[in-house]
């Protein structure tokens, strides 16, 4: 089979602005949930937030992009995540334009994220507001292909919170059918009044930083971020010195059972990671370290939880990173999978922060503090949504 | 990938097939609704109750073609905003009680995946589940999507559900209308192209595919397809020709040319570059009787499919063919995003 | 304001039809003493969100979680009965 390998990583959330940043907050078990400063709600002091700390005015200006052009800050922080990709990757301006390269973004809440706005175009209150032409789900990723004079096919999915993970699969099958050489995979999403009532309206948010995989977690933390990362086939890539690990299977299917909760018997993640092995060739026992959904409300941690215990036999090191950024909807598949790629390079298991009872129906416990020499082969990354999506990815180091 | 059933309900009687029989609305409206049959047998009113149109659309064309096929491998939609109706609902709540106590049904269904989530848990199916939003090529992507896992289970038989689905609501009429995508003016469909003004009419609707790489019992096929974004009006044609080129096609080749030629007297002339290489072939102007949107090209091809089968040959302008065996789809919105598809009998 | 219990339920039983969207149904189909979650009406997770919501918009009665509004949102009678004794509207 093909060989699929990542060669280039861009991120912004919470805990960084670039790749680096992000790294350091990891290492640290630097938390970004916290008050927001920048995004306005009803509920900005009341709830906290994995907010990026980087206005959009700002973000604008270090972009160099002229304001009142309907640049939503799902796209700017998109366009900041994927020029830090492309970089990473090498890639010449060329190479992103060719018709040999594809693009693959994500995003649930896009070009609706200011609610307000919309709010008065859609109700007709006035001269429209300069967002009038970029509400839709695909227009951060259409700025992209303008602004880089993209030829190549570019796609934008939205299955809720599994995103990104299924745009990075996406890509992967573009590059084993041979349609394209390489692919910009990911996806963002930004703070908005409309997600975080649509969680608050399904009473699933935390008051307090999320703790997923604690015995009395209340829910989840909403948090802000855009990744990407290039994908190449291996033996494409001539300078072996930017393959960053290599990305071995995944497992897409849907838990058939409820609009917005997950099935008792897990059946829906289980069989997403049973189908990922599978596609990797693995067995249970091969993963190191799982990068668990774990988003913190009662339902998705005891489920996924009940997943591990009926695929492992002995269940590795797993931990939800959310516990740093909140859960950042579309952006956590592909953010998860960078984290996870960290942990492969670097040999370390990066915790669940504050669980301070862990969740009590199962024999283990997640990873609770940052855990330096762990030898890494595999790691298994989850992503689940409404709507039943479930995904799974491995993630595998180069040797 | 072979086409072996489908279903469709657009603003035209599709749902009965009249339309396909000859029976043709003229719709003198600015929003083409789409004619919906009565959902009653068919879907749960436990369900039935929350769906917003798009779902209840969507639905409504997915169960009649499950229900006379074998349970497919995997459900793939293409939809550029899902349930914008339920979007904006849950929105005008948030204003309107101040992010109070908000109904979460609205939520739920709001999202573009809420479709294709519906209709696995409906039939039950845990297979490959995939939505792709990417704008008026969303459709496009779904058949790309389709595409790959036929050529990932390459001699192992596998079964696809693959459609769109578009709603109009008032709000999204709105948002198109401050965005000038509208005509200000009423003029019928049957005169929709000699408008001579800016702006089309609204469409919507749902039309679905029951995709096997088996070709047996096909009704046709969906032979190659191809998007770009942001092409030049000159460029058009030479984007044309290469796509035969890669098909080992001529413009000769083509029996009948489906366009999404709009009416918008900014943009059609991008329709009029390619119609001329195809100057003496019959053609169908397919937004005439469905209107705009952005997944339209799902409804082309339906329409394309029919052509390929003997049935809707009266849409034929230009001069007919009884039974075209091969026919190309163009279509772009706004001018920016352009699509070609190429289906075969 | 509707004080008397028997006029209460006929008029919960209207909101509950409205903000639940049951289809085909009239106050008269809903029976006060079987449960709404059960088999009968088919309601889930969901529907019990929007009923906290109707107790908040229609009667002004906050309940801050589902596990809470499990103990209330048992059947008519007993939501009724919560009503009169909590409503604040």
């Amino acid at each position: 089979m093909t060989e699929i390998v990542v060669t280039g990583m861009g991120a912004i959330s919470s805990i960084g602005l670039t790749i680096a940043e992000n790294l350091h907050s990891l290492k640290h078990e630097i938390s970004g949930i916290k008050k927001a400063k920048h995004f306005k709600s009803h509920y900005s002091d009341s709830l906290v937030f994995g907010e990026i700390d980087q206005s959009d005015e700002s973000l604008l200006n270090e972009l160099g992009l002229e304001k009142g052009r309907g640049f939503t800050r799902t796209t700017l922080i998109a366009i900041k995540a994927f020029r830090e990709a492309v970089a990473n990757a090498r890639l010449s301006p060329e190479d992103i334009a060719s018709t040999r390269t594809a693009f693959i973004s994500s995003s649930t809440v896009g070009g609706m994220c200011y609610t307000d706005d919309l709010y008065h175009d859609a109700n007709m209150q006035g001269a429209p507001s300069e967002y009038v032409k970029h509400y839709e789900g695909s227009d951060h990723a259409l700025q992209i292909v303008r602004l880089y004079g993209m030829k190549g096919i570019t796609d934008v999915v939205n299955t809720a919170c599994s995103s990104s993970a299924n745009a990075i699969a996406l890509g992967a099958r573009l590059l084993e059918t041979g349609k394209v050489d390489r692919v910009i995979a990911g996806g963002s999403d930004c703070l908005a009044k409309f997600t975080v009532n649509g969680f608050n309206s399904l009473r699933i948010l935390s008051e307090e930083p999320c703790k997923p995989f604690d015995a009395n977690r209340e829910g989840l933390s909403l948090g802000e971020a855009a990744g990407y990362v290039v994908l190449e086939r291996r033996a494409d890539v001539s300078d072996t010195s930017k393959i960053q690990a290599v990305f071995s299977g995944f497992g897409i299917c849907n838990d058939a059972f409820h609009p917005s909760a997950t099935s008792d018997d897990a059946r829906g993640p289980r069989m997403a990671m049973e189908l990922a092995l599978k596609r990797a060739k693995l067995k249970p026992e091969d993963i190191q370290y799982i990068n668990a959904h774990g988003t913190g409300t009662p339902n998705n941690d005891v489920t996924e939880s009940f997943a591990f215990s009926k695929l492992f036999d002995t269940v590795p090191h797993f931990s939800s990173t959310k516990s740093y950024v909140g859960h950042t909807l579309a952006a956590a598949g592909v953010l998860e999978a960078i984290y996870s790629i960290f942990s492969i390079q670097n040999r370390e298991v990066y915790p669940s922060l504050r669980v301070e009872k862990p969740i009590l129906e199962f024999p283990f416990r997640p990873t609770l503090n940052y855990t330096p020499g762990v030898a890494i082969r595999h790691v298994l990354s989850n992503s689940f949504g409404f709507g039943g999506n479930c995904t799974s990815l491995i993630f595998s180091a180069c040797i | 990938m072979y086409i072996k059933d489908l279903y469709a309900i657009s603003p035209q009687k599709t749902h009965d097939l009249s339309f396909e029989n000859g029976e043709w609305q003229v719709l003198n409206e600015y929003i083409y609704k789409a004619v919906e049959p009565s959902y009653q047998d068919l879907i749960p009113n436990a369900q039935l109750r929350r769906m917003g149109k798009a779902v209840r659309m969507g639905i409504g064309v997915s169960l009649p073609i499950l229900g006379r096929n074998p349970k497919p491998d995997g459900i793939i939609f293409g939809t550029a905003n899902g349930g914008l109706e339920d979007c904006i609902k849950f929105l005008n709540q948030i204003v309107e009680y101040n992010e109070g106590t908000l109904t979460p049904t609205n939520f739920v269904q709001s999202t573009p995946n809420a479709l294709a989530g519906q209709v696995a848990l409906l039939s039950e199916n845990q297979g490959y589940s995939m939505t792709h939003v990417n704008g008026s090529l969303a459709f496009e992507s779904a058949l790309l999507d389709a595409s790959l896992y036929f050529d990932e289970y390459h001699g192992e038989e596998k079964n696809l559900l693959v459609g769109a689905v578009e709603e109009i609501s008032d709000y999204n009429y709105n948002i198109d209308r401050l965005g000038e995508r509208f005509k200000e003016e009423l003029v019928p469909n049957v005169d929709l192209l000699s408008s001579g003004t800016k702006g089309s009419y609204c469409g919507e609707g749902s039309a679905q595919f029951y995709l096997s790489n088996n070709p047996e019992n096909s009704l046709a096929e969906f032979k190659a397809f191809k998007q770009s974004s942001y092409l030049s009006e000159n460029e058009i044609g030479e984007f044309v020709k290469s796509f035969l080129d890669e098909q080992k096609l001529d413009t000769t080749s083509i029996d009948c040319l489906l366009l999404g030629k709009n009416g918008d007297v900014s943009t059609d002339s991008w329709y009029e570059q390619v119609e001329q290489l195809f100057s003496d072939k019959p053609k169908v102007y397919f937004k005439k009787s469905v209107g705009e949107y952005r997944t339209v090209s799902a409804f082309a091809s339906y329409l394309a499919v029919r052509l390929l089968n003997g049935q809707a040959g009266y849409l034929m302008e230009n001069g007919a063919t009884e039974k075209p065996r091969t026919v190309l789809i163009y279509n772009h919105f706004d001018a920016v995003r352009h699509s070609l598809i190429l289906l075969q009998k | 304001m509707t004080t008397n219990r028997e006029e209460l339920i006929v008029e919960f039983k209207e909101h509950l039809i409205k903000y639940l969207n049951l289809l085909d149904l009239t106050p008269a189909d809903i029976q006060n003493d079987v449960p709404l979650f059960g088999e009968e009406l088919g309601l889930d997770s969901i529907d019990s969100v929007e009923l906290i919501v109707l107790l908040d918009r229609e009667y002004g009665i906050k309940i801050k979680n589902p596990t809470e509004g499990r103990q209330i949102l048992v059947d008519v009678n007993t939501i009724v009965d919560y009503i009169i004794a909590n409503r604040t509207k």
